[in-house]
C-alpha cells in the first residue's frame, strides 16, 4: 500500500504581512514559516494509518516551494512518513491552485498511491481547492472536510463537517484522495530523536519544471489589508452640550446642513 | 556548529510549540505545588528533551553545544523548572561521565540518562566548601577493592530525584588542594547514602534541592570516573566550562520571556491616555532589556561554536555566566518596575521570575567566582607572553 501526503509551508499566522514590490502576495522576508496546520492533520491521520495497519504502508510527504519547504518535509519524516518529495520550485506563490493541483497530479499519476492525503486548505492563500482539483485530475474520488477517517481493506468511511455542526458520513473506495479539518485528530510533536532520525530518510529533489505543463486558470491581481476603519468619536457631556457638538460635527464634516 | 540547519529548526519549533501548548499553562501551578506533574516530565523524555548533550552512539542526540543552546532559549520561555529537571542529565549531572568516564561507565549510565530513565546529580559544593570548591572535605578512602565515602554535600539540584550522583571526593588526605580530589558515581541506595530534607528556597519551587550525606558509603573501585584518582577536580571544571555556557543560554530564554511579559503589560496598560509604552522612561527600560539580551545571547552563541570548534572557552563561559546571570536580573527588576504593583502580585509570571532568577547569580560559581576566573585567566595569559 502507497500513502502520499501533500504538505504546504505557511507562514506564522501570528506574523505582520506587508504585501510586495507587485502588490499581488505579501513579502516573505523576515517571516517564520511553519507547516499549514490543515496538513499536520493530514500528516498525522496518514501515520496514524500506518501504524494501525503494522507499519506495512509506504508513506510519502510532498512538498512544493523553495529550499526552505525542508523544514515541514522533514517534520513529517519525524512524525512518521517513510521519505519524501521536494518539488523545488522559487516562484510557488505565483502559482494558482490549478497549477499547484497539476504537480502533484504529473508527480502521482505513475506512482500507484492508494490513499492520498491533503489538508483541507492552506491557512495563507485558503482556496481550498487543491484538494478537489487533484482528485479530478488523478481521476479518483475525493470526500473534503474530513472529521472523522477509518480505512478496512480498500474502503474509506469518511465523517465530514458540514454547516452547522451538522455531520456527514460518505462511504468511497481507494484509490481516493480525503482532505483533513481540524478536529480530526491531535498531531503529536515530532520527539527530539525522531527529528534526528529523520536526517536519514530519503528525500528525492524534483525540479518543477519537469512535472508543471498547465497555465495558470487564474490570476490574483492585489494583495492588501483590509482598509483602516477611522475610529470612531466618543462625546461626553449633559444632552444639550451633546446636541450642540453633534450640530458642529455636522456642519463642519458633512454636506447634511448645507 | 549546526549540523544541519532545518533539522534544527524543526527541533526549536518542536520545543517552541511545545512550551506554548504544555509548560507555560502550567507553570504557576508547579510552582504553587512545589511539584512538576509526572505526566508532563514523561512527555519530556518523549520529546528526547533528557538526551540532548548526550553522545549518539549512547542513545543521546549528540548535539552540538550551538544546537544545545538554541534548544534551550526557547524551553527556557518557561519557567526555569522545567530545565531544571532535564538540566542536570543534559548538564552537570552527565557531563562528568561524557568528558571523563571509562567506556564502561558510559555504556552503564548514559543511555539511562539520555532517555531519563534516570537522573543524574553533580554533588560538588559542601557546607564548607562554595566558591572554595578545592577544599572540600568530603574523604573516599581505599580499602581493599572499595572508597568509603564520608561527608556531606549541600544544595544539591535534583537529589530527591535522583539515581546516580557525581561526587567529589578527596582520596589523598595529606593532600589539601584541587589535586587530592576525586570524582565518583554512586547509585541511589547505595548503603551509607541519605538525604536531607527539601531545602525551602527563595524561588523556582517545583525544582528540588537538598543535602546529599555520605556516612562510611562504601562504593566499588570501578566508581571512580576515569578509574584515575586525583582528577576529580579537573574533571569538575571541564564540567563546569562546558555547563556554564549552557546556564547562560538559560538566562537568555528566561529574559527574553520576562521582557516580552514586561512588553505586552506595557502596551496594554493605559495612564495619563496613553499605553505606558508610549512614554520615553519605559521604552528606555524595554531598550534596555533588549539591548542587553541581544549582547549576552551573541556571547554565548559565540562561546558555544569556540567549544564546538575543541577550543579552551575557560575565560569565554566565565564572561557569559557573569554577564547572562546580572543581565537576567536586571532584566526581571525592571519589567517588575514597568509593572508597577503588579509586578509585586503573584497573579503577574513577572513576579515568579523575578524570584526564580536571583538563583543564576549564585549556583554553578557566583557572579564573584566568574570574575575571578576570568582576572586570573587574563594575567595568567598575559605573563604567559
Amino acid at each position: 500500500m502507497k500513502i502520499l501526503v501533500c504538505i504546504k509551508q505557511v507562514p506564522d499566522m501570528e506574523s505582520r504581512f506587508r504585501p510586495d514590490a507587485a502588490g499581488t502576495w505579501f513579502v516573505e522576508a523576515d517571516l517564520a514559516f511553519r507547516m499549514n496546520e490543515y496538513d499536520e492533520y493530514a500528516v498525522e491521520e496518514a501515520v496514524r494509518l500506518k501504524e494501525k495497519l503494522g507499519g506495512a504502508p509506504e508513506l510519502t510527504a510532498l512538498s512544493i516551494g523553495p529550499d526552505r519547504v525542508l523544514e515541514p518535509l522533514k517534520k513529517a519524516l519525524a512524525m512518521g512518513c517513510d521519505r519524501a518529495v521536494h518539488v523545488k520550485d522559487a516562484e510557488v506563490q505565483n502559482k494558482d491552485p490549478w497549477q499547484i493541483a497539476s504537480i502533484i497530479a504529473a508527480y502521482a499519476k505513475d506512482q500507484g498511491f492508494d490513499l492520498i492525503f491533503t489538508g483541507m486548505q492552506s491557512q495563507d492563500r485558503g482556496s481550498a481547492q487543491v484538494g478537489g482539483f487533484t482528485s479530478e485530475l488523478l481521476g479518483i474520488p475525493c470526500v473534503t472536510t474530513l472529521v472523522g477517517f477509518a480505512y478496512d481493506n480498500g474502503t474509506i468511511i469518511a465523517k465530514r463537517e458540514l454547516e452547522g455542526g451538522a455531520r456527514g458520513v460518505v462511504k468511497l473506495k481507494s484509490p481516493a484522495l480525503v482532505t483533513c479539518q481540524l478536529g480530526l485528530n491531535t498531531p503529536r510533536y515530532p520527539t527530539l530523536p525522531n527529528i534526528m532520525k529523520a536526517k536519514k530518510k530519503e528525500i528525492v529533489t524534483l525540479a518543477v519544471s519537469d512535472l508543471l505543463k498547465a497555465e495558470h486558470l487564474t490570476k490574483t491581481t492585489s494583495f492588501h489589508p483590509p482598509a483602516k476603519k477611522g475610529g470612531g468619536v466618543i462625546l461626553e457631556g449633559e444632552v444639550p452640550d451633546l446636541v450642540n457638538q453633534v450640530l458642529g460635527i455636522l456642519k463642519e464634516r458633512t454636506a447634511v446642513l448645507r | 556548529m549546526i549540523k544541519d540547519e532545518a533539522t534544527l529548526n524543526v527541533m526549536v519549533d518542536t520545543i517552541s510549540q511545545f512550551v506554548k501548548e504544555r509548560l507555560i499553562p502550567i507553570e504557576e501551578q508547579c510552582s504553587e505545588n512545589d511539584q512538576i506533574p509526572h505526566e508532563i516530565i514523561d512527555e519530556m523524555r518523549e520529546l528526547g528533551l533528557f538526551g540532548l548533550s548526550i553522545p549518539e552512539e549512547y542513545d543521546g542526540l549528540g548535539l552540538t553545544l550551538e544546537e544545545e543552546i538554541n534548544v534551550v532559549f526557547e524551553l527556557c520561555q518557561a519557567s526555569p523548572i522545567f530545565r531544571s529537571v532535564i538540566g542536570t542529565n543534559v548538564g552537570i549531572g552527565a557531563l562528568g561521565i561524557v568528558i571523563d568516564g571509562t567506556p564502561e561507565q558510559k555504556k552503564k549510565y548514559l543511555p539511562k540518562l539520555a532517555s531519563g530513565e534516570i537522573i543524574g546529580a553533580f554533588a560538588l559544593t559542601e557546607p564548607d566548601a562554595g566558591s572554595d570548591a578545592a577544599s572540600l572535605r568530603t574523604s573516599a578512602l581505599k580499602d581493599g577493592d572499595h572508597y568509603v565515602l564520608n561527608g556531606t554535600k549541600r544544595f544539591i539540584t535534583n537529589a530527591p530525584e535522583a539515581s546516580v550522583f557525581t561526587v567529589f571526593a578527596r582520596t589523598d588526605p595529606s593532600n589539601k588542594g584541587a589535586s587530592g580530589v576525586s570524582a565518583f558515581l554512586v547509585d541511589k541506595g547505595t548503603a551509607g547514602l541519605s538525604l536531607g530534607k527539601n531545602e525551602k528556597k527563595m524561588g523556582q519551587w517545583g525544582g528540588h534541592v537538598c543535602d546529599v550525606i555520605f556516612e562510611d558509603c562504601r562504593v566499588p573501585a570501578d566508581a571512580l570516573i576515569g578509574l584515575k584518582e586525583g582528577v576529580g577536580f579537573k574533571t569538575a571544571m571541564k564540567v563546569l566550562d562546558k555547563s556554564r555556557t549552557h546556564i547562560s543560554a538559560v538566562c537568555v530564554g528566561a529574559a527574553t520571556r520576562i521582557l516580552d511579559e514586561a512588553l505586552r503589560y506595557a502596551m496594554d496598560r493605559k495612564q495619563f491616555n496613553k499605553p505606558i509604552s508610549d512614554f520615553q522612561l519605559i521604552q528606555a527600560m524595554l531598550a534596555d532589556s533588549k539591548a542587553e539580551i541581544f549582547a549576552a545571547k551573541s556571547m554565548v552563541l559565540e562561546t558555544a561554536r569556540k567549544y564546538d570548534l575543541k577550543k579552551n572557552i575557560s575565560t569565554e563561559s566565565s564572561c557569559c555566566k557573569l554577564f547572562a546571570a546580572e543581565m537576567v536580573n536586571r532584566v526581571a527588576d525592571r519589567a517588575v518596575q514597568i509593572l508597577g504593583g503588579s509586578g509585586y502580585i503573584r497573579d503577574y509570571a513577572v513576579e515568579r521570575f523575578y524570584r526564580d532568577v536571583r538563583l543564576f547569580r549564585l549556583y554553578e560559581g557566583t557572579s564573584q567566582i566568574q570574575q575571578l576566573i576570568i582576572a586570573r585567566n587574563m594575567v595568567k595569559d598575559a605573563s604567559r607572553s
